[in-house]
């Protein structure tokens, strides 16, 4: 008989092909254990990364900002200011042009970041004109960036991006 | 009018993929923390305990919330609290970090073999595991009020719904279902943490338990600098 038979079958070589296969089957679960950290923190980086419009696009404090969307001018207006975590707030919206087939509404949220459906539904308060309320909630991270995307039935989607105080 | 509300099952599904994102990150590390000190024991029953806690106390506050239609005021008058809640997280992750490693003679919070000799610890002995592991509840309770991002948008969402609906019972009952569905929706990712922190393997290696503990330890510092700043 082959030494390495003799080496298997021995009582010893059976312990350590047990000590063994059960090293292979803890395996997976070792690297389930030490790649899962990893891969959380490796999509949220990658998901900040592959954002390019993190970068704050509008001062709230100061006043209203104005972009695109669609061919026409959307000016977004949020009082009071400064503008506040957990108050609420008044959200104004003014478009340019021919007036949308629906009425706009705003979604609140972190930029690369989930955090839960949050709606600010706008009325027609006047020509191209349209209001609500809503709130700007607090995350304990400490992170002050918040975007509104401006959704314009029939033209698409624009976001503002702010830092909020809290 | 029906018992589930589509506004009730939209929460459901954001608290499901907010949970594998935003609340492994924020309570992950609680229950991670429970879970290494429930050693040996099965991991459902503390754990369904704990989450049923936590979401009852979503509960009360989405019921609050539908019946005064109002977030901010609610929000206003449990933000102290909420702080408070934050800084006793913190302590308590820490507290299990030390106990897990024994550097203080004070055996684990609500492990199983804590073993202690004075008359009152006797008498706690006494009550034996089913004490020990019904203090999950209340341990939820209290941990649900731990102030989170996505919670407080649940919770607007909840105040609105309260504002739609036609009475004040409709109000409460339209704020408390919506905020158990967002609850619901959160555990199979908490679940899923605890079960991978709860391996055999992982709990008796020597030297993975005394790094998880030390991570546990530093966490809770982050919780508590977090929480004074907050």
């Amino acid at each position: 008989m082959p030494d390495f038979v003799k080496a298997l079958t021995s009582q010893a070589g059976r312990r350590t092909g047990n000590r063994f296969r059960r090293r292979c089957r803890l395996l997976p679960a070792a690297l389930i254990f030490l790649c899962l950290p990893m891969m959380i923190w490796g999509r949220t980086a990658r998901a900040a990364d592959k954002l390019p419009h993190i970068t704050v696009n509008c001062d709230v404090h100061k006043g209203a900002c104005t972009q695109e969307i669609g061919g026409v001018e959307a000016t977004l207006d949020i009082s009071p200011k400064p503008v506040k975590a957990m108050t609420d707030l008044r959200f104004r919206l003014m478009l340019s042009g021919k007036p949308p087939a629906a009425e706009p509404y705003i979604d609140l949220g972190m930029p690369g970041m989930k955090m839960g459906p949050n709606k600010v539904r706008l009325e027609k308060v006047g020509e191209g004109v349209y209001e609500g309320t809503g709130i700007i909630v607090r995350c304990p991270s400490g992170k002050r960036t918040w975007k509104a995307a401006v959704t314009v039935p029939g033209r698409g989607t624009v976001e503002f991006i702010f830092d909020v105080v809290y | 009018m029906s018992f589930i509300k589509p506004l009730d099952l939209v929460f459901l599904f954001s608290g499901f993929s907010v949970g594998f994102g935003h609340c492994i990150g924020m309570c992950g590390p609680i229950v991670v923390s429970l879970s290494l000190n429930l050693k040996t024991r099965s991991l459902w029953i503390p754990y369904l305990l704990y989450h049923a806690g936590r979401i009852t106390t979503y509960a009360i506050l989405g019921g609050l919330m539908g019946f005064s239609g109002s977030f901010t005021h609610i929000a206003g008058r449990i933000a102290g609290l909420q702080k408070g809640m934050m800084i006793f997280a913190g302590l308590l992750i820490i507290v299990m970090g030390v106990a897990m490693n024994r550097w203080i003679s004070i055996g684990p919070i609500f492990g199983n073999d804590y073993n202690p000799d004075g008359v009152v610890s006797r008498s706690f002995r006494k009550l034996g595991k089913v004490q020990s592991t019904a203090v999950y509840f209340p341990l939820g309770l209290l941990l649900g009020l731990l102030p989170c991002g996505p919670v407080y948008t649940a919770l607007v969402a909840a105040a609105r719904t309260g504002m739609d609906a036609g009475n004040s019972i409709e109000a409460t009952l339209a704020g408390m279902g919506l905020m158990v569905s967002f609850g619901v929706g959160t555990i199979p990712a908490l679940l899923l943490v605890a079960r991978l922190a709860h391996l055999n393997w992982l709990k008796h290696k020597a030297v993975i338990y005394k790094i998880g503990s030390i991570l546990m330890i530093a966490v809770g510092i982050y919780f508590v600098i977090k929480a004074v700043r907050y």
